[in-house]
C-alpha cells in the first residue's frame, strides 16, 4: 500500500502499526524465555559439576581398593614365579628329598604364570610310606599350600598333590 | 484498548483491534469513518455523516476555509460521538491543495524536487507551504502542497471538536492511491469533491496524466466532463481504442447517467472506486 504524506503542521510520533507492539511483545516473551532457559541451564550445569566431582571422588576411591586389592594379592602371591628365581631342576631336585625310599615321584609339573604351582603324582609303597611323605611336605620350607588330592589306596598309594612354590632366598 | 507513550513510541496511536478513524470534511458535510484493518485492506466499520449549511466551509487554498466554525465544529462533534473514539487522521477536501504530476529525475529526492516543482507557482509564500509527494508508479510522483494555515485550520477545529488529530492527509490523494492499487483498470477518472476534483488517467497500475480544478456545478456540467475526461483519454493509445469513463464521489450518482445520456457512445464505468454511503472518492479509496 502506498504511503500517504502527512500534512500536519505539528510533528507527531508516527502511528505504530497494530502489528509492531505485538511483535514487540512476543520478542519480549522469547527475551524472557530464553532468560529462564539460561537460568535452568545454569542450574543443570551446577547439579552436573557436582555430580561429576562425586563421581571422580568414587573414581579416585574405586582406584585405590583396586590399587588396595592388587598389593594384597601380589602379597598373596598371585603373582606369577619367575622361571629364573626357582628353575626346574632346582624344584625337582628339591621335591625329590623329600622323597622316602618307598615312595616315588612319577610326574611334575610346575605353572609358574600361576605363581610356581606344583602339580606332583606320587606313589607310595603303602600308607605309612604315603603319611611319611606328607610329613616331609608338609615340613618342608619352600612348599606351601599343601593340597592332597583323593588317595587310590589299592596294593600301593597313588595320589596328586598339589602345592605351591615358596620362592626366595635359602 | 489504547496506551500512552512508551520509550518514546506512540503507542496510544495504537488500535490494537486495527481500526483507525477517518475525519473528512467537505463544503457539503463532515464525516466520520471508523474502518478496519484487515489483511487484504480496510473494512468500512462505522460511517457517521452530518451534512453542513451551504457556506459554513469553503475549502479553498489561501484564505480562510471555514466561514462558520461553530458550526462546522458542532458538526465535527456530532460525527465524533457515533464512531468509537477521538484520535482521528483528518482528511482534507479537493481545493485545498495544488496538486501536479511530476517526474523527479533520478537521485533527488521526491519532496526536494515537488517543492522546486510548485514554490513558484503558489499563490502563497513557498516558507507557509507544506509539499508532500505520493508515488504515482512509472517513476513519477504526484506532488502536492498545501498551505501551513489552510491545514492549521482545519486541524484547530478538529481538536475543538475533541479529536486528537493522527495525521492530515488529502482526499484527493486518497482517491488516486485508491485508483493506483490496481483494481480499476485502465480508465479515465474523475473524482469529484464538492468544490473541485481531480481527473486521472490510469493506465497498468500508474498515472499516466492529472489536472485539477475547481467545479464548475452551473448547468451542462456533466457535458463538460464528458468531454475533459475524453480529451484526457485520448492520451493513451494514441487516442484509439475504447478508455472507460469512470467518475466518483460527490455528485457522481447524478453525473453518470448524464454523461451516459449524452448519447456519444462512450463507455462509462458504474464505478471507479468501490460505492460507499458518503459519496466520498477518498472513502472508496481508502477501501479499493
Amino acid at each position: 500500500m502506498r504511503r500517504q504524506p502527512d500534512f500536519s503542521t505539528t510533528n507527531r510520533p508516527a502511528r505504530v502499526p497494530a502489528w509492531q507492539p505485538l511483535a514487540l511483545a512476543a520478542c519480549g516473551l522469547l527475551a524472557t524465555f530464553a532468560v529462564l532457559q539460561a537460568f535452568v541451564a545454569r542450574e543443570e550445569a551446577a547439579s552436573a559439576a557436582a555430580r561429576l566431582a562425586e563421581v571422580s571422588r568414587e573414581v579416585e576411591a574405586a582406584a585405590a581398593r583396586r590399587q588396595a586389592l592388587e598389593t594384597r594379592a601380589r602379597a598373596a602371591g598371585g603373582e606369577a614365579l619367575a622361571a629364573e628365581e626357582a628353575p626346574p631342576a632346582r624344584i625337582v631336585a628339591e621335591v625329590a628329598s623329600l622323597l622316602p625310599d618307598d615312595a616315588r615321584l612319577e610326574r611334575l609339573a610346575i605353572d609358574y604364570k600361576r605363581g610356581g604351582l606344583l602339580e606332583m603324582l606320587v606313589v607310595a609303597r603303602d600308607a605309612a610310606a604315603w603319611d611319611r611323605l606328607l610329613q616331609r611336605m608338609e615340613a618342608a620350607p619352600r612348599l606351601r599350600e599343601l593340597e592332597p588330592g583323593p588317595e587310590a589306596r589299592a596294593a600301593e598309594v597313588r595320589s596328586l598333590v598339589r602345592a605351591r612354590w615358596a620362592a626366595g632366598p635359602r | 484498548m489504547r496506551l500512552g507513550f512508551y520509550i518514546g513510541v506512540n503507542m496510544g496511536g495504537v488500535a490494537w483491534l486495527g481500526t483507525r478513524i477517518y475525519l473528512a470534511v467537505d463544503a457539503s458535510s463532515v464525516a466520520a469513518a471508523e474502518l478496519a484493518e484487515g489483511v487484504k485492506g480496510y473494512k468500512l466499520r462505522t460511517l457517521a455523516h452530518e451534512p453542513l449549511a451551504k457556506g459554513a466551509l469553503a475549502p479553498g487554498a489561501s484564505g480562510p476555509n471555514l466561514a462558520d466554525s461553530e458550526l462546522v465544529g458542532m458538526a465535527l462533534a456530532r460525527v465524533l460521538g457515533r464512531v468509537g473514539g477521538a484520535r482521528v487522521t483528518l482528511v482534507l477536501p479537493d481545493g485545498v491543495a495544488r496538486l501536479a504530476l511530476v517526474e523527479p529525475p533520478r537521485g533527488i529526492a521526491a519532496r526536494e524536487y515537488v517543492r522546486y516543482r510548485l514554490a513558484s507557482s503558489l499563490p502563497w509564500p513557498a516558507a507557509e507551504a507544506r509539499f508532500e509527494a505520493l508515488d504515482a508508479g512509472l517513476g513519477k510522483v504526484v506532488a502536492a502542497a498545501v498551505r501551513r494555515t489552510t491545514v492549521s485550520e482545519y486541524e484547530q477545529a478538529a481538536t475543538a471538536a475533541g479529536a486528537t488529530v493522527d495525521e492530515v492527509q488529502l482526499a484527493p490523494l486518497l482517491a488516486l492511491a485508491g485508483l493506483l492499487r490496481g483494481r480499476s483498470g485502465d480508465a479515465a477518472h474523475a473524482l469529484l469533491g464538492d468544490v473541485a476534483m481531480c481527473l486521472a488517467l490510469v493506465r497498468d497500475g500508474a498515472l499516466l496524466a492529472l489536472r485539477s480544478r475547481r467545479r464548475d456545478r452551473s448547468p451542462g456540467e456533466a457535458s463538460r466532463l464528458h468531454e475533459e475526461l475524453r480529451m484526457l483519454a485520448s492520451r493513451t493509445r494514441n487516442g484509439n481504442g475504447d478508455v472507460p469513463l469512470a467518475l466518483s464521489g460527490s455528485d457522481a450518482a447524478r453525473l453518470r447517467p448524464e454523461i451516459g445520456a449524452a448519447g456519444s457512445g462512450d463507455r462509462v464505468a458504474p464505478l471507479g472506486l468501490p460505492p460507499n454511503d458518503a459519496e466520498a472518492a477518498w472513502l472508496g479509496g481508502l477501501l479499493a
